[in-house]
């Protein structure tokens, strides 16, 4: 019996236009639409090429000394924003935020990953547009926490090129304080779910393929067809980025070279009796696992607190012992509170697991140094 | 009348009356009339294992093995993933299984004891009895030479609901035993004022089953080369990633795998990753609920909008359906009414009404199709048609991708 064939399905003519956008999104301007009073405005451009300069041992397929990176830029700041990761945004829960993000190379978005607004101001082609000059993205952000924001466009290279920063929505009360329903915890204030941390530190790990920061920005983009959208000569059956082999690791824009890095972005200082926030965002695209030599509680997820309402009822915060290892995949975020008890330098491993086999490329480190 | 009617009517049967059931994945990723097979109580549910091409998304066919469902005898011819099994927890059921390939195939309900066929040889037959298990998301599968068998497509969904729905009974959950955490969830929705709208229905049920291809396998095995089973994971290089069988532009315009709604109508989604990458799933527009991991009911169940998804990891995630939290403006005031402006707007010819958002796995490389181009991969749609009050936004017949085609109308996303 001759072999049969599951057909892909075609476009019903109904529908093209909405799988056209899909395949190839428009570009389009403006903005804010159905305006609220802004209480903040952010000013971010796409993009600024960048080079991150690899240490003496690290040794990359493409022999590269330096590796060109993509940054997302404040131009109002010209002392601190031009940095990698881009520059984090901090806005307090419930503001009113406009962010007026312009596109001076290629056509870009920016997703603000975890808020949750209406769909033009989301940042994703195929549901809205992308951006050739200028649009002011309109949010309110109503839930403390730690989220992040990126390129949306052709993003499994825009992002892996460093198009992203941190985005901290910080409580009423500003920094310093976040939520949690952490009884027994130094300075919670169970009324408001409020609790006070010392120290903060932003760990962001992310890996690289240095052959991939040699491609444009539209490196293997399909074409676009009015009458097919999908045609099969659409597609570039020559691109690799179903293919990650990452040879650069970072933490928060530190490259490892496998020693500990002790970079200030990175390593944390704090004495006795201080509490910690940990902010950890897994920016790449490998399994991460990381194992910290104190014990961490994880009191937020995805920005979201745990054990505090409206959506936090369900759950509540939990530890995680010292030295028992812990994994995120891409895009997750922990809030983690740390209390160290002794004096010392204490460790704290991050390695970066193949997505299929399962198998590390590289072992990062930092320290904890506790005075 | 549209699939997802049929889906509703064969889930409300389910739910509301102990039977079972096989729902097909649509043939062509649109939309396709077809009965969901009820084979009478004590009959068997028969599935056959052949080959088949399933057309990638680029068009590019590629060989597999599949399950194909002949309830009754009738051919269904095989599918890509294999039919999603509805079952009610505690009946028995039997599965009457023919391996119409040259080698050794067999199937089991991963996990669940007793469900084990053995091997059956070429033109062989078999014949599996079991108790339906508790409440939950199980994987059915080829479990030999694992996981070549089962990565060149011998997989399916068995869907497991709590027997006896009880109107008068506390909230319906979908498990057996939930924890108080999960009980919580779902008695505060429709009710607690951070869910106004509806409580959980049953049929408002998603099944994804994540699945990569790796066509250079799949062709050593068409042209009966020898593919060692220990080495598959270690030089797997996926070029397709695939939601229910299809993939991008495709996957994010099906019945059954994008999530549509009016605010207030949650939905649980049914996650099961057949193939052999971690996925890291994201949706937008809502933080969604992980309620059951692994066939475990979570104890601990925090609002997420990013989840790992390991191969054979069964999550269910409920999806509350709120209004997009982030929206600024008076919560009280209707989303027709504070987004009048944006629901107006028609960019790239296609209308931003009703609301759409994407959900798409974070490992980016899944988002790729022959080896190029975003978004091609695994990557679907959640549109809000409406708001609370059920007043649809305008435009809310275009639901997914667009408007029902009827053959010879004009294009009416050109509007």
């Amino acid at each position: 019996m001759a072999i049969r064939t599951i057909p892909r399905g075609e476009v019903p003519p109904g529908e093209k236009a909405h799988l056209l956008k899909f395949v190839c999104p428009p570009t389009f301007d403006g903005g804010p639409f159905d305006p609220q009073p802004r209480t903040v405005l952010v000013e971010r451009k796409l993009m600024r090429n960048e080079k991150l300069q690899l240490p003496s041992r690290v040794r990359v397929k493409t022999g590269r000394r330096e590796l060109p990176i993509w940054i997302i830029e404040d131009p109002d700041d010209s002392r601190n924003g031009r940095v990698f990761p881009s520059k984090t945004i901090r806005v307090r829960q419930d503001s009113v935020v406009h962010a007026r993000v312009s596109a001076s190379t290629n056509t870009h978005t920016i997703h603000w990953h975890g808020i949750e607004p209406s769909p033009i101001n989301d940042g994703v082609g195929h549901t809205s547009f992308e951006l050739t000059s200028r649009f002011v993205y309109q949010f309110s952000p109503h839930t403390t926490g730690t989220y992040f924001y990126h390129c949306h466009k052709n993003t499994v290279l825009h992002f892996e090129m460093g198009l992203y920063g941190l985005l901290i929505v910080d409580p009423p009360e500003g920094p310093g304080f976040t939520r949690a329903n952490v009884p027994g915890v130094p300075g919670f204030d169970p009324a408001r779910m409020l609790v006070r941390y010392d120290v903060e530190a932003f760990w962001v790990p992310d890996e690289m393929d240095s052959v991939w920061h040699e491609l444009g920005h539209d490196a293997f983009m399909q074409a676009c067809d009015d009458d097919d959208p999908l045609a099969p000569d659409t597609f570039t059956r020559d691109g690799f980025l179903n293919d990650f082999r990452p040879d650069v690791f970072l933490i928060t824009g530190v490259v490892s070279d496998g020693s500990s890095i002790v970079d200030p972005r990175v390593q944390v200082r704090a004495r006795v009796g201080q509490t910690i926030l940990v902010r950890l965002l897994n920016a790449g695209y490998t399994i991460q696992e990381y194992t910290l030599p104190v014990d961490a509680t994880v009191i937020g997820i995805d920005g979201h607190p745990l054990g505090v309402p409206p959506f936090g009822i369900y759950s509540q915060p939990y530890t995680i012992p010292a030295g028992t290892p812990f994994r995120l995949t891409s895009a997750r975020r922990f809030d983690l509170l740390l209390r160290p008890t002794a004096r010392g330098t204490f460790p704290a491993q991050f390695r970066y697991i193949d997505w299929i086999r399962g198998t590390a490329y590289h072992t990062a480190s930092t320290s904890i140094v506790v005075q | 009348m549209r699939r997802r009617e049929f889906l509703q009517v064969g889930l409300q049967g389910l739910g509301l009356v102990a039977a079972h059931s096989l729902v097909l994945p649509p043939l062509a990723g649109c939309t396709v009339m077809e009965p969901p097979l009820e084979p009478a109580l004590g009959t068997a549910l028969e599935l056959h294992i052949t080959e088949a091409l399933v057309e990638m998304i680029d068009k590019t066919p590629v060989y597999h093995w599949l399950f194909a469902p002949r309830p009754g005898g009738i051919d269904f011819g095989p599918r890509f993933p294999g039919p999603v099994i509805f079952a009610t927890a505690g009946e028995a059921i039997r599965i009457a299984l023919t391996n119409d390939l040259d080698e050794d195939h067999a199937f089991e309900v991963a996990g669940v004891a007793g469900t084990a066929s053995g091997p059956i040889p070429p033109g062989g037959t078999a014949t599996v009895d079991f108790v339906v298990p508790v409440a939950g998301t199980y994987i059915y599968l080829d479990p030999l030479n694992a996981p070549l068998n089962r990565v060149l497509g011998l997989h399916g969904v068995l869907v497991v609901l709590p027997g006896g729905f009880d109107p008068a009974g506390p909230v319906n959950t979908p498990y057996t035993n939930p924890t108080p955490a999960v009980q919580r969830l779902f008695d505060d929705l429709g009710t607690a004022p951070q869910f106004p709208g509806d409580p959980w229905l049953a049929e408002r049920t998603t099944v994804w089953l994540f699945h990569q291809i790796d066509p250079e396998v799949n062709a050593r095995v068409q042209a009966g080369l020898p593919v060692d089973p220990a080495r598959v994971r270690e030089n797997f290089l996926p070029r397709y990633f695939t939601l229910n069988g299809r993939s991008g532009a495709l996957a994010a315009h099906s019945d059954d795998t994008v999530l549509q709604g009016f605010v207030g109508e949650p939905r649980l989604v049914r996650i099961v990753n057949t193939g052999l990458v971690t996925h890291s799933p994201h949706i937008h527009a809502n933080h969604v609920f992980p309620t059951s991991i692994d066939g475990v009911v979570q104890e601990n169940v925090p609002s997420i909008d990013t989840w790992t998804v390991a191969p054979l990891d069964r999550i269910d995630w409920l999806v509350p359906f709120v209004r997009p939290p982030d929206i600024p403006g008076d919560p009280l005031v209707p989303l027709r009414q504070l987004l009048a402006r944006e629901l107006s707007l028609v960019v790239g010819g296609v209308p931003q009404s009703p609301l759409r958002y994407p959900m798409h796995g974070h490992n980016e490389p899944s988002q790729t199709a022959a080896g190029g181009n975003y978004p091609q991969g695994l990557v679907t749609d959640l549109v809000f048609l409406g708001d609370v009050d059920k007043v649809p936004f305008p435009n809310s017949h275009l639901g997914i991708g667009g408007p029902p085609h009827v053959p010879g109308s004009d294009d009416h996303d050109a509007h």
